[in-house]
């Protein structure tokens, strides 16, 4: 199986991830840019700088995988899984002990379970709404004149936070609006924050409960404030993958890698 | 021939190309032929008693449109299926001329019956049926034969006195749809039917406003396969109130997903769990016809006999995983929902539970959710 290559292409509504793999799983190049308003171009332009920085070329790709919320649109894709699936194998291939991953998605948040060879035994996504989100960081770090690093900057967990009851993103706005005029320190509406994203993931936790090790992923991974505040809530130590957002894409790849030695297992039978 | 083909229709083709009347349509059409036409609340009701005195049931379910004046009546954490059809009686339908049943399937439909005859004022009659909570016991019976007796004055008050032949014919035509749909249910479940999920669905649901007769004619031409169809589709049994949306429907059959059983109020949950002798005395007929019912979630009783019952059922159908399809704010269902779900975790069965508030179309993320577990259940097909 010499220079045989894989790719996952994971079309988020906020980001448009890309992995490349080996023949033997060994990752060549990750690329996220973001989506902007068409899927498809987002995909393309991902796809073409991941192959650059891997130095291939487009024809030396075996098998393709579009996952994410903009799957269905990945032209050039040679098979398509939804995300829930490729975030398992992504963090089984990452850290092998995981049984359950947590994904903090730009639209929605996933709790996975998955088995022993990463497969997805069961997930638990979060409803219609940007509750517990990428995006909910994103809306408030607005509303506080921050930009996202600052509101990821590590924050001492025993600290003070403002309280915010509301895990929906208009209503904690409102709730952010009224902490603001009161002169509420805005580490402290941060850290409010953080705790009700927590919270809302808890809760989906709890609904589905946890098996092996936790892996997070997803861009809110790189918050070192939430990443310790879940661990605290959870009492466990997460793995944190050194790229969370490039999770989806790289499990992927290697679900185009399988397909394809299935298919030769098929053929050889 | 069927009596709502205009032109020479046969059933067969009918039935293969699923042109099962319009529900609409079909009810103006009877309406103007003078046919006496009750709209009936969901769920169990004695069918066999309104067509003994000629009256025809049209179920009120999901009718389609947008709430708008119900919202003013009703609490916003009441079912859709009650506020849909608020909003449908509230528009004084023509083709309903012989009043309103609501038989007492849940607190918000009773609640509803109340309102709809003392507070919004509709001109027809309103007519209420309080069935039995619990199981098969001495005062379970005798309270459903009284009940049954009651309703049948009530009905002769303004119907005139029951002959007892008619209700006898009823019952008989009654056994006669209840025995088709067992073994087309049966035939579902073992692969003997080719309709896809959503002209299977189609069929079931014409009971809700065809005349009998109609009905039983249809079913009596659907095709049974000799021989079971091979495939290697993914096979799911779904459980909730009514069927998962049309495009859902759809979307699974694109996936190769196959609904092999059901657990809907709507469609199995009103199908007798095994065969009954042909009727003999109506009263007994109709009492016995209501216990041998599957366990439901309307009807109280134990959550015990209800996951056995779903267990049997899934095993019989081979099915590889359970959709919870939920009606947002049914309490009743919502009741057994949470501990039918831990129970089949435990036992390792892929499950899903989706919510809908009757909508026309589903998210992308409910999407993702059913592709989702369709891959989980495909990884099953595959080893
Ligand atoms: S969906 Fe549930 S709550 Fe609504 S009418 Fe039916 S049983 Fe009652």
């Amino acid at each position: 199986m010499a220079d045989l290559y894989f790719s996952g292409v994971d079309v988020g509504s906020l980001s448009t991830d890309v992995s490349i793999i080996d023949h033997g799983g060994k990752v060549l190049s990750e690329i996220v840019i973001p989506t902007g308003v068409n899927g498809s171009e987002a995909a393309e332009q991902a796809f073409n700088a991941a192959l650059k920085l891997a130095d291939l070329t487009r024809d030396s790709i075996t098998g393709i995988t579009a996952t994410g919320y903009g799957r269905a649109s990945v032209a050039f894709a040679t098979g398509k899984t939804t995300e829930i699936s490729c975030h398992g194998v992504g963090a089984h291939h990452l850290f092998p002990k995981t049984g359950t991953v947590i994904d903090i998605g730009g639209q929605d948040s996933k709790v996975i379970q998955i088995d022993r060879q990463g497969r997805m035994l069961d997930f638990t996504m979060n409803d219609k709404c940007a509750a517990g989100t990428g995006r909910f960081l994103e809306v408030m770090a607005n509303r506080l004149d921050l930009n996202l690093d600052e509101l990821s900057s590590p924050l001492n967990i025993e600290g003070d936070s403002a309280p915010i009851s509301s895990t929906c993103t208009v209503f904690a706005e409102s709730e952010v609006i009224s902490l603001l005029a009161k002169n509420t320190p805005r580490k402290e509406i941060v850290h409010g924050l953080q705790r009700s994203i927590v919270n809302r993931i808890w809760s989906m936790v709890t609904s589905i409960g946890i098996e092996g090790e936790v892996t997070l992923t997803g861009g809110v991974a790189h918050n070192k404030g939430l990443v310790a505040l879940l661990e605290e809530k959870l009492g466990l130590t997460l793995n944190i993958p050194e790229n969370p957002q490039t999770v989806g894409a790289l499990g992927g790849a290697h679900i185009a890698r399988r397909t394809y030695q299935n298919s030769l297992e098929a053929d050889s039978i | 021939m069927l009596r709502f083909s205009k032109h020479e229709i046969t059933i067969n083709e009918i039935i293969k190309n699923m042109n099962i009347p319009d529900r609409s349509e079909y009810l103006k059409g009877l309406a103007q032929t003078g046919q006496k036409i009750m709209g009936v609340l969901p769920a169990l009701y004695p069918r066999e008693l309104l067509w003994a005195f000629d009256i025809h049931a049209a179920e009120i379910w999901d009718p389609p449109g947008e709430i708008l004046h119900a919202n003013a009546h009703l609490q916003t954490t009441i079912c859709p299926v009650v506020k849909k059809s608020l909003e449908f009686i509230l528009k004084e339908p023509q083709t309903i001329n012989a009043g309103y049943l609501f038989p007492h399937t849940c607190d918000s439909l009773q609640n509803l019956g109340t309102q709809v005859k003392d507070l919004i004022g509709v001109s027809l009659p309103i007519y209420t049926f309080y069935n039995p909570k619990g199981r098969f016991n001495n005062t379970t019976i005798k309270y459903y034969q009284d009940i049954l007796i009651n309703f049948q004055s009530i009905l002769e008050a303004s119907h005139g006195p029951l002959e007892p032949e008619k209700l006898k014919a009823a019952c008989v035509l009654s056994h006669k749809i209840d025995t088709y749909l067992m073994v087309i249910q049966q035939a579902r479940m073992t692969d003997h039917l080719s309709l896809s999920n959503h002209e299977y669905f189609t069929l079931m649901r014409a009971q809700e406003y065809l005349l009998p007769q109609d009905y039983l004619s249809l079913l009596e031409q659907v095709n049974i396969l000799e021989k079971p169809a091979e495939f290697s589709r993914a096979r799911l049994m779904v459980s909730g109130i009514l069927p998962p949306l049309p495009e859902i429907l759809v979307f699974l059959d694109e996936l190769g997903v196959s609904i092999v059983a059901d657990d809907l109020l709507a469609v199995s949950r009103r199908i007798p769990k095994f065969a009954m002798d042909p009727p003999g005395s109506p009263l007994d007929y109709l009492t016995d016809r209501f216990f041998v019912l599957p366990p439901c979630s309307t009807r109280g009783g134990d959550l015990d006999e209800r996951v056995h019952y779903l267990s049997n059922r899934l095993k019989e159908s081979k099915a590889h995983g359970l959709l919870f399809d939920m009606v947002k704010f049914c309490e009743p269902e919502l009741f057994d929902h949470r501990l039918l779900v831990k129970t089949f975790r435990e036992r390792k069965t892929p499950v899903l539970t989706l919510e809908t508030e009757l909508e026309d179309h589903i998210s992308g993320q409910d999407k993702t959710r059913i592709e989702a577990f369709t891959e989980r259940l495909f990884e099953i097909v595959s080893t």
